[in-house]
């Protein structure tokens, strides 16, 4: 990105540089700096990503068997569906929005933090809490309704579910705060010279995602509240024995799980989007057309909520409009993935692990993408809802999309965060051994769907037991594949070659700083001349200025170490 | 005491609200685009159950609804919601007053409409509780029981909150932590007010009107 120096001459108030925290709990646990907050969003979302997988584990070796040897029906319930809830709330939304969006996002945009650094702190802690309620709630009866907890299942279910209300609760009002935070972030605090134009794609992403937060999750909240009313004081919203309608919570569910699914796959987008460019040393393809396509993505995805409810009794001609609604959004996501593509068109490409992930990504979400299209068509829905083939598509753009986005990301900002290098072998191993597994556990299950297995069976029918056979070995593997990621990254910390503040050549502005970069981030904040894409422009860029630490010496070159 | 003279042009209001540093003005906008945000994840938390209360609504024949043991529940006391609305309302006319007056500088008028607007809104309360005690259907008994209590309620909690922000800051202004021209704290707790003002007109209209 071409910088110069912001206010020459003039001392700017945002020269202010505010003194750092002492002592270990202002530091690190109770902090305010949105970089220690990213972390903190990442350490935890990846306790509540091993034990939402450790579930999927009890699910995937239940079904080794036609008969499900291990837990009891009862069991099975509530262990898919912590799985569920514990993977899309306490893991993937936090990982995404919390946790690169903190880290990165203000570092994108050449500021010094978010804009409401103590409502940060809060909407953090709200998230280690709900997940503790959330997974507490096998002490009392865990919730066995999936984790769409449809009524009348769920006003009946355990007493747990409850918690779960609480737990889901705290983390949307969490995930609202965060919303407004970012929007707020995104829209008043970027660096001088730095239009909408001009931002880095990822900090679109975030723009999208902020939005549907802000919008979406308090109807959630809303769908939540009217449960935990039924169940605990009897009152009456679902009960369709007393005028209430089961119908009325799916629509108030998916009006915002659906925006939902976007939360957690428009951050994975710009995640991509800031590796395609960086590992094929090309400018990316269709700036704009990716930028706007979030938004695009993020407006439609208020409008196609009812596409999950085509089985579900719904008024007849609504589900046209929906169909082709649903359809539409199609139009912009391939929008993106044609200009990744054309973007890894000619490049020079590197395969680092980031790289791989986000190519990985690009098929495997692709993919879910394509069996999206089917389920969205009415007569393929009516044939395959409440199948197995509803948990392949769901795992193909969740896992192959979102988690891939992840791996990529951690891979690609690793170095920024901690200060060291990760292993480059052990990276390309682990996508691999990820990607190969990903595929043999979730392929098959395309086909047991289309042969009729329902989803959130703890037994099925013996001619089924081959294909799911497969899909548990494949599991055992995937999950075996994250203890090489955990593995690589202990020995990175521990024994990591130490990384220059550039280490890929990127040219957005947090690669301009000391990795890891100091409390403070900038210590003049830079003016920015163009997006971040101009890969193959000459160097050095224009009117650069190296950052230095508060002390004066140690400079940090910020001219890509190989560009 | 002149209530209400605003003897300054608004040239000179305007003034001095830019008259502010840089930082100060920064943080004012971004906390004035926070607050609003954050009022309209709000409007969507009662628009769903608006719209929670719109579907169950068409979902049966007869509303008020009819109960299982076969009579129609009655419908809601137009005439006490009217006048109890109006308290609320009125307090809407006061917080604007008082804001006003904030920003003319004159503290005494601020103090009176604070003081009316605390007032009419602990009134508008009280009345609900009255309704609650006198309405003839019961939280759990019904959809509309349902629907009807958690939203005016809801709403209610939204009353009690801008109750105690208003009295807090009614004591901040007193005690020399807003100025002239630094006073984001009043601007959104009339923000806040007026919000729950405009949440009531629709309540309203649902529950009464329609």
């Amino acid at each position: 990105m071409a910088v110069a120096v912001a206010h020459a001459g003039a001392v700017d108030h945002r020269d202010h540089i505010h003194p750092e925290p002492e002592g270990f709990i202002a530091k690190y646990i109770f902090s305010i700096d949105a970089k220690v907050i990213g972390v903190q969003y990442m350490v935890a979302g990846l306790l509540f990503f091993i034990i939402s997988g450790l579930l999927a584990e009890v699910v995937r070796t239940q079904l080794l068997t036609p008969t499900g040897a291990i837990v009891s029906n009862d069991t099975y319930n509530a262990v898919y569906s912590l799985h569920g809830s514990g993977m899309v709330w306490m893991t993937i939304i936090p990982l995404v929005t919390g946790g690169f969006g903190n880290y990165v996002m203000p570092l994108q945009i050449g500021a010094r933090d978010v804009a409401f650094p103590w409502l940060n702190l809060v909407a953090f802690w709200m998230f280690p809490v709900a997940g503790v309620i959330l997974f507490s709630s096998f002490l009392i009866g865990a919730p066995d309704a999936g984790w769409t907890e449809y009524p009348p299942i769920s006003v009946q279910g355990p007493p747990g579910t409850s918690l779960w209300c609480v737990a889901i609760f705290l983390i949307g009002i969490s995930s609202t705060l965060t919303g407004i935070n970012f929007l707020v972030t995104i829209l008043k605090m970027r660096a001088p010279g730095m239009t909408f134009t001009r931002m880095p794609l990822f900090v679109w992403a975030q723009l999208a995602t902020a939005m549907l937060n802000m919008v979406a999750t308090t109807a959630l909240a809303g769908a939540l509240l009217a449960l935990f009313l039924e169940r605990q004081f009897n009152v009456p919203f679902y009960d369709p024995g007393r005028g209430g309608s089961p119908l009325l919570w799916q629509h108030m569910f998916w009006f915002y799980s659906h925006p939902a699914v976007y939360i957690m796959i428009l951050p994975a987008f710009g995640i991509v989007s800031e590796i395609f460019p960086t590992f094929t040393r090309k400018p990316i393809f269709g700036y704009k057309m990716i930028a706007f396509s979030s938004i695009a993505i993020a407006l439609l995805g208020f409008m196609v909520w009812a596409h999950h409810m085509f089985t579900s009794g719904m008024a007849p001609w609504l589900q046209l409009p929906f169909m082709i609604l649903t359809m539409v959004i199609a139009v912009p996501t391939g929008i993106k993935i044609f200009s990744w593509m054309a973007t890894l068109w000619g490049g020079k490409i590197e395969f680092h692990p980031a790289m791989l992930f986000a190519i990985g990504f690009l098929v495997t979400f692709s993919f879910g993408g394509i069996t999206g299209v089917f389920l969205s068509a009415v007569p393929v829905d009516l044939h395959e809802h409440g199948t197995y083939f509803v948990v392949a598509h769901i795992h193909y753009v969740l896992f192959g999309g979102s988690m891939f986005g992840i791996f990529a990301g951690l891979y690609y900002w690793w170095p920024k965060i901690t200060g060291r290098l990760m292993s480059y072998k052990l990276g390309v191993i682990h996508f691999w051994v990820t990607f190969v597994s990903f595929n043999v556990t979730f392929l098959p299950m395309h086909w047991l769907g289309l042969e009729g297995m329902p989803r959130r069976v703890a037994q099925y029918r013996p001619e089924f037991q081959f294909w799911n056979d497969v899909a548990s070995v494949g599991s055992f593997f995937l999950a075996a594949s994250t203890l090489i990621l955990l593995y690589n990254m202990a020995q990175s910390l521990l024994h990591g070659k130490k990384s220059p503040p550039n280490p890929w050549g990127a040219r957005t502005l947090e690669w301009t700083i000391s990795s890891p970069p100091p409390y403070y981030n900038y210590k003049t904040i830079p003016a920015v001349l163009k997006n971040p894409y101009n890969f193959g422009e000459p160097l050095p860029y224009l009117g650069i200025e190296p950052q230095v630490d508060e002390d004066g010496k140690a400079g940090v070159d910020p001219i890509p170490a190989h560009a | 005491m002149a209530v209400s003279s605003f003897n300054q042009s608004h040239d000179a209001v305007m003034a001095r609200y830019d008259a502010v540093d840089d930082v100060y003005r920064e943080t004012r906008d971004m906390r004035l685009l926070g607050f609003v945000l954050f009022l309209v994840s709000d409007v969507v938390l009662f628009s769903a159950f608006i719209f929670a209360y719109l579907y169950l609504r068409n979902s049966v024949p007869n509303w008020p609804p009819i109960t299982n043991t076969g009579h129609q529940l009655p419908r809601f006391d137009v005439a006490f919601a009217a006048v109890n609305s109006c308290v609320l309302f009125g307090s809407g006319a006061t917080m604007h007053f008082a804001m006003e007056n904030w920003k003319h500088l004159n503290k005494p008028a601020f103090n009176l409409w604070m003081i009316a607007t605390i007032v009419l809104g602990i009134t508008f309360l009280g009345g609900q509780v009255y309704e609650y005690q006198h309405v003839a259907i019961t939280w759990a008994g019904s959809t509309m029981g349902a629907t009807f209590f958690t939203l005016t309620g809801m709403h209610g909690f939204h009353v009690f909150i801008g109750i105690i922000y208003l009295i807090t800051l009614y004591i901040q202004a007193n005690n020399g932590v807003y100025t002239g021209s630094k006073y984001f704290g009043l601007t959104a707790g009339t923000l806040y007010w007026h919000f729950v003002d405009v949440i009531w007109v629709a309540l309203f209209y649902l529950f009464y009107l329609m």
